[in-house]
């Protein structure tokens, strides 16, 4: 019989996600995917075989109870409380799901969002190739949007063996966040990029799938002009500059495209620790050249 | 403002980093029909036998997004790949394509800004919409949101900015107007254009493969309907 769970309890924000939506941005659309793809790949090493996709959720948790069938599920990503019928489980977690039993997961120490991937896949239509949820397009997941309470996710054949893989060690919640610099890095002058590597930058609590504002505490970009600039790709991990100053980093469910100053580029696995950040942490950037950012992430999935 | 019909000549384009995943190549650094064609011919030519390792190619107005998986090729070695093919003689046959015709409506309901921006391009209405409709447009590039394509160029008189506010939402289809071109929305999105008509033609279907119809180079003809 095949599974079903229901959402008894879930916060915004709260997507299907699976590695991304790839060769959808000629068409106008971003890859999405997990705004954590460390912690959604962690959750899925936890089980002996795994679905293409999982549910993305929140520091709001997420209660989910199974109605039918059975489930073994992996959770991780940030550090969250798990609980399997009230007990307690360890984080990154794993359990054994029956008829009526509840997963609950509330917020804990660190991490704005946590994962919980599955033995089975999803029973969702594939759009474009894909089951992530887009919520600035409306696209892919459960009817292209965030779950809500009473959401009832089926499932269908089993997901595909586990291949053992050297999974990356996590990169260390105080470092730098480091970064190449951006396309547009060279029209802002001397002074404004020493004031971005040297500043403090604080994560503020606008934060959404598609960008994460930052506080400037320096007024680093207090000065910036609004510049004209032709619209150009944007990336995931782009930090732009709005014309108000404010600097924004580009995540998951970006725009396509972008016409605003873009003044470095996040490294794809600082991307996935700068995501956990909690409203109010401070960061500093670090450059880096993108031959050293490569080689750093390599060498640590080697470890 | 600079006339973007004027067809300069395209030096070498730059080749840089997008971050770690993805090459940038620019052709140039402000918008032009030259620099428009190189970008286009470029991506088509490169899709044609890319080198392997990419993962995606994205054509833009003035530059190409080339996605790549670092496990499979290095970016220095990407980059001398997409520099001989930059180098390389581009056809000119690559910016060419599909005519499209778009029976639009324009003004009223679905037109609110068709009469200011009339009144700025110091013509009647049924003058603009004329004029607007004669242009031979090109589709530039997709981008912004999906299925949303830039056309140009529309000469001088019809070279207006855009509007000093944005509005929060317009629907589907809409037909907006600014910096001398003429911008097809598939689906709803805000904008600072101007909105100046509406047409049935949707550019985005995902559940169609592929899902957008249009591409850069194509010629898209408005034919105004009542």
């Amino acid at each position: 019989m095949s599974a079903t769970i229901l959402i008894e309890r879930v916060g915004p924000m709260t997507t299907v996600q699976d590695a991304g939506r790839i060769g959808a941005l000629i068409h106008g659309v971003a890859a999405s995917g997990p705004m954590d793809q460390h912690g959604f790949s962690t959750a899925a090493q936890k089980l002996p075989r795994w679905g293409t996709s999982g549910i993305e959720f929140t520091t709001s948790g997420l209660g989910l109870r199974l109605l039918s069938g059975q489930l073994e599920i992996g959770c991780a990503g940030g550090v969250f409380d798990a609980r399997h019928n009230g007990s307690p489980l360890p984080w990154p977690a794993t359990c054994q799901l029956v008829a009526d039993d509840y997963l609950e997961i509330t917020p804990s120490s660190y991490g704005n969002f946590g994962y919980v991937r599955f033995d089975c896949e999803l029973d969702l239509p594939s759009v474009m190739g894909s089951l992530a949820t887009n919520t600035r397009a409306g696209l892919g997941g459960f009817k292209g949007r965030a779950l809500e309470v009473g959401d009832r996710l089926q499932f269908g054949r089993l997901g595909k063996d586990n291949q053992p893989s050297n999974p990356s060690s996590a990169p260390k919640g105080g470092d730098p966040i480091h970064f190449t610099w951006g396309i547009h890095a060279h029209l802002f002058n001397h002074d404004v990029r020493q004031g971005f590597v040297a500043g403090l930058f604080e994560v503020s609590e606008q934060m959404d799938r598609m960008g994460i504002k930052l506080r400037d505490q320096q007024n680093v970009f207090s000065s910036n002009q609004n510049l004209e600039l032709v619209s150009e790709p944007v990336v995931p991990g782009d930090v732009q500059i709005l014309g108000d100053g404010t600097p924004i980093v580009l995540m998951r469910d970006h725009q396509p495209t972008g016409g605003y100053p873009r003044i470095a580029t996040i490294s794809t696995p600082d991307l996935n620790r700068f995501a956990q950040c909690r409203p109010g942490t401070r960061i500093c950037f670090e450059p880096i050249t993108v031959e050293h950012s490569l080689a750093v992430e390599f060498s640590r999935r080697q470890m | 403002m600079r006339d973007p019909t004027e067809n300069d000549p395209i030096a070498h384009p730059l080749i840089v980093p997008l971050g770690d995943r993805a090459l940038l190549v620019r052709f140039a650094a402000t918008l032009s029909v030259a620099a428009n064609a190189a970008a286009t011919s470029f991506a088509k030519k490169l899709a044609q036998s890319p080198p392997d390792g990419v993962t995606e190619i994205v054509p833009s107005l003035v530059s190409v997004q080339i996605n790549y998986d670092p496990a499979k090729i290095s970016p220095d070695r990407l980059a001398a790949e997409l520099s001989l093919i930059a180098w390389s003689k581009l056809n000119a046959d690559g910016y060419s394509g599909q005519t499209w015709r778009l029976p639009s409506r324009f003004g009223g309901e679905y037109g609110p800004d068709l009469e200011a921006v009339a009144h700025a391009s110091d013509l009647d209405v049924d003058a603009f919409i004329d004029a607007h409709n004669a242009t031979e447009l090109r589709v530039l590039a997709t981008g912004f949101a999906p299925g949303f394509v830039y056309c140009g160029f529309h000469g001088p008189p019809l070279q207006i900015p855009r509007r000093s506010t944005v509005r929060n939402q317009v629907p589907p289809g809409s037909i907006l107007f600014a910096v001398g071109q003429t911008a097809v929305a598939a689906t709803e999105i805000p904008t600072g254009w101007h909105v100046i008509g509406q047409t049935d033609f949707r550019n985005f279907d995902p559940a169609s493969s592929p899902p957008t119809r249009f591409r850069a180079g194509d010629r898209l003809i408005f034919e105004r309907t009542t």
